[in-house]
């Protein structure tokens, strides 16, 4: 079948491309309420930054605590170019303004890595996160530029005009961001293709053979690294456009954590990984920290959950399925899906529940009643606990029994006679 | 008489004090095939790593072509001309067996950390990639990662990645070990093969291998060349043979 | 002169403190080639854990009993957790005790909430045990200081006096070869990752009613103890403990004396600027050691691995 793809893909190599921005342009006229499209530009952003954490850490094999410095610097410099512009010190149309950006992370990327990328490892690692909490103890330092805690901000719409656009509202600023997040994720693509960029896989998996057939390992991954501060830098400046406000919170620590989430949620094996990541997590955030403040412990679970079951992230589940879809046996695992889907779901909810009810009752206690996946009841009674104790207990062990038959299903799904493995 | 191949001058090593490589001297001719022999823990594999910059040598000197490549970095011993396999296998596992060639291809050719080319549209780069494959027996295997091919068919491999980018130099190290004896036929019958017109240098343990393929061989024995000569001449070497049922008693 | 003894003795403190952390954190990375990036969350574990204990039955038994604690958390996250990533490689260990560190973070401020708790010193400690010209040494810091120099010795006779110790040591400088001589290398696993975090967790009981118990701690001390095994050479119990010396006093020395870039500035010839906070290089002018205080320990940093990379006492290649 891979053949079969790849001719396929060879007879209209742009058709993905051209479908993406389609999808692009159509999507603001599906979702036209304001704040989906505050999202879809969110959503964008992270992205961007994500695809260009995953040059590192999924094609590069260079884990990095601190890559939201180099969107934070590129978005800091793009809003003080910013305001140059508003000011008349220099001339600049709006949407040149994530190439200033990119070329900042390209810059201070290509200072960090001529050091830090001489090992991979720990000790990038370390570097990286030496680096992450100097920056983010910088910002309170070094005012000028920072802004100290409240940051510095900007005005996109004084900018001069492109084609008569001012950039005022949310949807003009959306195409100039699908724009970028097309001709990045386009760039990032081309990247992988290159001698460097396949190279980059090879370090990642044996840095010492690659040693043996003509490639200095330190320096491909340089040149990864210097490429990813680039597209980190482009996510930073598209973040200033959307939000005209930059703060020590988008270089800190905790968004670094953010872009690893969203990259691994995502999977970090496959180039498209990201890009359903980056969607995911945005709506994650958005959608379910509306509904709870206890988002971040959620998806601080589901990401343990999935570094220990799920390593290949979301993509990889998906690819995993392509075998038995190949086989053509699907089927014999639809049986056992559905049994463990009503069983899951009561475990699942049943813990949400109970995780709800003692926040609630810990932190709102002065409140009798409380709304939870759309029913008020009162959290005094014995009715809500026991009944999301039992679902918890009663679907967790009976998930755990149809468990067995979906490892046993999967086996023979993906069973192939005289594979070796 | 034409410069040697490959040359080692009086080359030591010494490890936390202790002389593992005591002076080896080795001249390979051009387009010679040149086997090492030995007991365990003779220092061929430490030699080895000497030679293509794994390790720094103590002292001595190492020439490829006449030209001086003592204690260069890896990949620099590589684009002087020289490549080698490993013992262990070596290949980079989560890349499929084409990507693993091409990629060995990509620095003799020429792109350098190129990110301006696009691997793909290069006719020449893909078609060698493709002729080594087939050449390596492994064309039915081109998509499949090379993590999950068979022990022989990652031994192939090795010895595919190693030949690509034409290094005329070419050390493979116990290129047969562990394999069964169609399988060590296979191999044989590839380095033969591949190496046509190189000049190579192999260490194997497989003796029907090294008196098959070599016109010349070396015997090494704790860190010094104790004989060098034809397969016939390394035979009949007294010394040889005292060397080998020693260690051979020692063992037991 | 006083002010400089006082430091001393805080900077040995804090130090002692770092080093109940980067000890821990050293035994499991030699032992099991894992950076714990979740190590501070258990030291913040300890200290909640001790709070809720203290309110129930007093502080001396939260000494005791929150260790423990931490101790079997710790054991488990290595039993259930890692030793399942651990399958995968050295990457996707690192990112799991990263995310582990922010889940403890979010269930710390899930159970207790997002302020600080009152987690005293006991009153049988509340007593001032000595004082210099310039100020006072409480007696709970010199009780800190007995249990950190306890925790030392305890762990120096361990490793240097004991079987455990010498598979330990062994296990520093040759994991392969102490795994092939037949150790039940899981078992010793659990044990040092749970012995370790419970080492965290005892830096975190004691230190908390002196520097508060909140769900930042962990944060604000975190990347610090990282600095000190990293600086140190990871790997090395040795480097560990003067890296964290080092460290306790540069923070403490930095924080206590205000000098001023100004004052260096006015003494090389420039002249102090008029409208300081308009001025472009107003940053400057307006710097002071304790704002640079915090972030020295990044500049040492990234300084050894730069030129060291294997830290100051490393000899293992990371």
């Amino acid at each position: 079948m891979n053949d079969n793809a790849m001719q396929k893909s060879a007879l209209s190599p742009a058709m993905p491309w051209i479908l993406a921005a389609a999808i692009l342009i159509v999507l603001p006229f599906i979702f036209t309420g304001g704040g989906s499209i505050t999202i879809m530009n969110q959503i964008g952003i992270t992205i961007v930054l994500a695809m260009s954490y995953n040059m590192l850490l999924g094609q590069g094999g260079m884990l990095s605590f601190g890559h939201a410095v180099y969107m934070g610097i590129g978005g800091f410099v793009a809003v003080h170019v910013m305001n140059l512009v508003e000011n008349e010190y220099m001339w600049l149309p709006l949407p040149l303004l994530p190439l200033v950006g990119g070329l900042v992370g390209l810059g201070f990327a290509t200072i960090i890595g001529s050091f830090s990328t001489r090992k991979a490892g720990t000790v990038f690692a370390m570097i990286s996160l030496g680096i992450g909490e100097l920056i983010a103890a910088c910002c309170i330092i070094i005012t000028v530029f920072f802004g100290g805690e409240e940051g510095i901000s900007g005005d996109r719409t004084m900018a001069p005009p492109t084609f008569g656009i001012e950039f005022i509202t949310q949807k003009e600023v959306y195409f100039l961001i699908a724009f970028w997040v097309l001709l990045s994720t386009f760039c990032m693509y081309l990247f992988t293709q290159t001698p460097v960029g396949k190279m980059a896989n090879a370090v990642r998996d044996n840095p010492e053979r690659a040693e043996f057939v003509g490639y200095s390992q330190r320096w491909v991954r340089y040149v990864s690294f210097c490429a990813a501060g680039f597209f980190a830098g482009v996510a930073g400046a598209l973040f200033a456009i959307n939000y005209e406000i930059l703060t020590e919170q988008n270089l800190n620590l905790n968004m670094s954590f953010q872009v690893l989430l969203a990259t691994y949620i995502g999977g970090v094996g496959f180039f498209l990984g990201p890009i359903f990541g980056a969607i995911l997590f945005t709506l994650l955030q958005t959608v379910i920290g509306l509904q709870t403040d206890l988002w971040a412990l959620y998806t601080g679970l589901v990401f343990i959950l999935m570094v220990m079951f799920l390593p290949a992230g979301l993509t990889g589940l998906f690819a995993m399925h392509m075998i038995p879809i190949q086989l053509g046996r699907v089927g014999m695992l639809i049986k056992p899906y559905s049994k463990i889907f009503f069983p899951g779901l009561a475990f699942v909810i049943g813990i949400i529940a109970l995780i709800e009810l003692i926040n609630h009752v810990r932190h709102h206690g002065e409140e009798q009643f409380m709304t939870l996946f759309w029913v008020e009841f009162d959290t005094t009674s014995f009715v809500p606990w026991g009944l999301f104790a039992l679902m918890t207990i009663v679907g967790f062990y009976i998930s755990r029994i149809f468990a067995k038959e979906v490892a046993e299903a999967w086996g023979e799904a993906t069973f192939v006679e005289g594979e070796r493995s | 008489m034409s410069v040697d191949a490959l040359k080692l001058d009086n080359v030591k090593k010494n490890f936390a004090g202790t002389e593992i490589i005591r002076g080896l001297n080795l001249s390979v001719a051009q387009d010679e095939r040149h086997a090492v022999i030995g007991p365990n823990g003779a220092g061929k594999s430490t030699a080895y790593n000497l030679i293509t910059g794994r390790y720094q040598v103590s002292s001595g000197k190492v020439f490829l072509k006449g030209e001086d490549i003592t204690n260069l970095q890896p990949y620099e011993v590589k684009r002087k001309g020289l490549s080698r396999s490993f013992q262990i296998t070596n290949i980079f596992p989560k890349m499929s067996v084409f990507e693993n060639v091409r990629c060995s291809l990509l620095w003799a050719m020429g792109y350098k950390y190129s990110f301006w080319h696009m691997v793909g549209n290069q006719s020449k780069l893909n078609n060698d990639a493709e002729e080594i494959i087939e050449e390596l027996n492994l064309k039915d295997r081109r998509n499949t990662l090379a993590g999950v091919l068979s022990y022989a068919e990652q031994r192939a491999l090795e010895i595919g990645i190693t030949i690509a980018g034409g290094s005329e130099v070419i050390l493979l190290d116990e290129p047969t070990a562990g394999m069964s004896v169609s399988e060590t036929e296979y191999i044989v019958g590839l380095i033969r093969k591949v190496t046509e017109g190189k000049t190579l240098l192999v260490v194997e343990h497989d003796m029907g291998v090294v008196f098959d393929l070599a016109d010349r061989i070396s015997v090494l024995v704790y860190g010094e060349i104790i004989a060098t000569g034809t397969p016939t001449e390394v035979k009949e070497n007294q010394a040889v043979q005292e060397a080998y049922l020693g260690a051979a008693m020692e063992e037991h | 002169m006083d002010l400089f003894i006082i430091n001393v003795i805080d900077g040995l403190i804090y130090g002692l403190l770092l080093f109940m952390l980067s000890s821990g954190l050293t035994l499991i990375f030699s032992m099991m080639g894992v950076l714990n990036l979740s190590h501070a969350a258990f030291y913040m574990l300890g200290a909640y854990l001790a709070y809720q204990i203290s309110v129930i039955t007093g502080f001396w038994v939260g000494l005791i009993v929150a260790p423990i604690l931490v101790t079997i958390l710790g054991a488990a996250v290595e039993r259930y957790g890692l030793r399942r990533v651990h399958q995968y490689g050295h990457v996707p260990e690192l990112i799991f005790t990263f995310g582990l560190f922010f889940v403890i973070e979010e269930l710390v401020q899930y159970i207790w909430g997002r302020s600080m708790v009152n987690y005293d010193s006991p009153e049988s400690l509340n007593f001032i045990a000595f004082s210099l010209a310039g100020g006072t040494i409480p007696a709970y810091k010199v009780f800190m200081l007995l249990v950190s120099v306890g925790i030392f010795v305890a762990l120096y006779y361990v490793l240097a006096r004991t079987r455990v110790g010498m598979i330990i040591q062994a296990a520093l400088s040759y994991p392969k070869t102490v795994e092939s001589l037949g150790h039940n290398v899981p078992l010793v696993f659990m044990g040092v990752f749970g012995v370790g975090t419970g080492l965290a967790g005892l830096a975190g009981v004691i230190a908390g009613p002196s520097l508060t118990t909140f769900p930042g701690m962990a944060f604000l001390l975190g990347s610090i103890v990282f600095v000190c095994v990293v600086v140190g050479g990871l790997g090395s119990l040795s480097g560990a403990f003067i890296a964290s010396l080092l460290i306790g006093w540069l923070q403490t020395f930095a924080a206590s004396y205000n000098i001023g870039a100004a004052d260096i500035l006015i003494a090389m010839g420039y002249e102090f600027p008029k409208d300081v906070y308009y001025h472009p290089w107003r940053d400057l002018w307006t710097l002071t050691l304790p704002q640079i205080g915090p972030i020295l320990p990044y500049i040492l940093l990234i300084l050894v691995l730069v030129f060291k990379p294997n830290g100051l006492f490393g000899k293992r290649e990371t």
